[in-house]
């Protein structure tokens, strides 16, 4: 392949004498043969390690042990945020922040609904401006993690998917389902992911088999505020452990539905518990809500739902009930 | 520990392999044959019942079921474990432990799924694999739920289609991987 200079190349009438700082890039890339000094690779690459410098200041190291930590996004001057999965049940943690120096954290609430967790820094450090964005499918997307050293790790990639709100298996709303084109070391989880404007998605965690997910900036800024009041987020708890079946033949047609939850087993004095569910009993609904999918059934227990009483439709040998229990809040642990 | 006695002396156990591919049936047996124990080709008094189950388990894992078939009892092993640990682990749940591998990658951070309404059990069809968890055969479960044979067959054939399973000590290691990830506390 022979290369043509650019300079002997016509110019292509829209950058001929234009000012448009647009198509500087144009430009560049156009006579990069004659100026190699200004190339488009490198002009990236000086772009991406400026980013990745600034993004210093967001993250912090949280110790796990000698030689693992997770990473910590700074929220707020004294604020950690971090991906509850990736944390031990431990009160207190030493964190490296931003530029090397140790500190301890402590854990001031999580919420393994939404898989965020709080800490709050000894001291309060320079506190970063972290701006909140949307993630759209198929923008780039940057991803930082702390190094344990002080620095920051970086990763780069797009996008894949950017869907609609969904629930964890947790029973905790997520706000986007968001999933990044990108490889993270363990160390690297609890990091913010940034789009090119350096917008906050939000904070990196693990999906089932090593998919990387992004916790929604929307999510986190919802849940931080009631950690740090309550240190827990408070969900509705009926205190039985359901397994999907198939209603039976006979009773399809009375149930009029084709699925139940069976109670597996019950939580010792829980509601459920003391207003007479046994293990075996079919659960169809609840305040005339078909609950035949868990879905149904954990958009019914929202904080909202403490303390309100939950007529329950049952399937109880060979007969339909209805048993009245009182919802209480999840306990925790 | 209804029957920790045998475990206890250092007599090689029976376990019977539960794998419908012949490939998988091969190795399992090599593999149970270099951990020290016999391979037997019946489920009827097998020690212990070793499957290895692919879905939806998010990597490969041996299900090791206890005699009497209790689903909760069951060990679970990294498919890549060595010999060593497929000794150790056969021997304590045919002694009444339970039996877990820590280095199964965590699970992540998963959506609440719900599964194919075709492939949920009936309670009749649970009670029918319970059943065959105690190893009992089609005639005894007949006896036991007091229904007729052709009923209990026909219960059998619709537990296996639903769990992809083609053996009942395959139907066990589905359900109880099944059981494990979808009973949800609410």
């Amino acid at each position: 392949m022979t290369v043509t200079p650019g300079a002997q190349r016509a110019h292509p009438g829209f950058l001929a004498g234009s000012p448009d700082p647009r198509n500087l890039l144009i430009w560049r890339l156009y006579f990069s043969v004659d100026e190699p000094m200004v190339d488009v690779l490198t002009e990236l690459s000086n772009h991406l390690s400026a980013r990745a410098a600034s993004a210093q200041a967001l993250v912090a190291a949280i110790k796990l042990a000698d030689d693992f930590h997770a990473t910590g996004t700074l929220w707020g001057a004294d604020i950690l945020v971090a991906s509850e999965q990736s944390l031990p049940r431990r009160e207190e943690f030493p964190v490296i922040a931003p530029g090397g120096a140790s500190f301890n954290a402590s854990v001031v609430g999580r919420d393994r609904g939404t898989n965020v967790a709080v800490l709050r820094l000894a001291e309060p450090l320079s506190s970063p401006v972290i701006v909140q964005g949307e993630a759209k499918a198929g923008t780039l997307a940057l991803a930082y993690g702390a190094d344990g050293a002080g620095g920051a790790t970086a990763r780069m990639g797009i996008v894949n998917l950017a869907g609609p709100e969904w629930l964890s298996s947790a029973g905790g709303r997520i706000d986007k389902r968001i999933v990044l084109d990108i490889r993270l070391s363990a160390g690297e989880e609890g990091g913010p992911a940034l789009d090119v404007a350096g917008v906050c998605l939000g904070i990196t965690t693990f999906g089932p088999r090593g998919q990387v997910l992004v916790i929604p900036a929307a999510t986190v800024a919802r849940i931080v505020p009631a950690l740090l009041r309550d240190g827990r987020v408070a969900r509705g708890w009926l205190g039985f452990a359901l397994q999907p079946v198939a209603v039976p033949d006979a009773l399809r047609e009375e149930a009029g539905q084709a699925s139940g939850l069976m109670v597996m087993s019950l939580a010792e004095d829980g509601p459920a518990a003391r207003a007479g569910i046994i293990a075996g009993d079919i659960v169809l609904g609840m305040n005339d809500v078909p609950a035949g999918r868990f879905r149904a059934l954990a958009r019914q227990l929202g904080t909202e739902s403490i303390g309100s009483k939950a007529a329950l439709r049952v399937i109880r040998g060979g007969i339909i009930l209805s048993i009245e229990a009182t919802v209480e809040a999840r306990r925790p642990g | 520990m209804s029957n920790p006695a045998p475990a206890l002396s250092a007599r090689s156990l029976r376990v019977f392999i539960a794998a419908s591919d012949p490939r998988i049936r091969t190795n399992l047996r090599a593999f149970v044959l270099e951990a020290g124990h016999h391979a037997v080709d019946s489920a009827d008094g097998a020690d212990i019942v070793l499957s290895l189950v692919r879905n939806p388990a998010p990597e490969d894992r041996l299900i090791l079921i206890p005699p009497g078939g209790d689903l909760g009892q069951a060990g679970s092993l990294a498919a890549d474990a060595t010999s060593a640990q497929l000794d150790a682990a056969l021997r304590a749940v045919a002694a009444g432990l339970l039996v877990r591998s820590p280095q199964l990658t965590p699970p992540g951070f998963a959506a609440l799924v719900d599964s194919a309404p075709e492939t949920l059990l009936t309670p009749r069809e649970i009670e029918v694999l319970k059943c065959i968890g105690e190893g009992l055969t089609n005639k005894l479960i007949a006896r036991r739920l007091n229904i007729s044979l052709h009923t209990v067959k026909f219960h059998v054939e619709s537990l296996f289609r639903k769990l992809g399973a083609t053996t009942r000590a395959q139907a066990l290691a589905i359900s109880f991987e099944r059981y494990r990830l979808g009973t949800i506390e609410f």
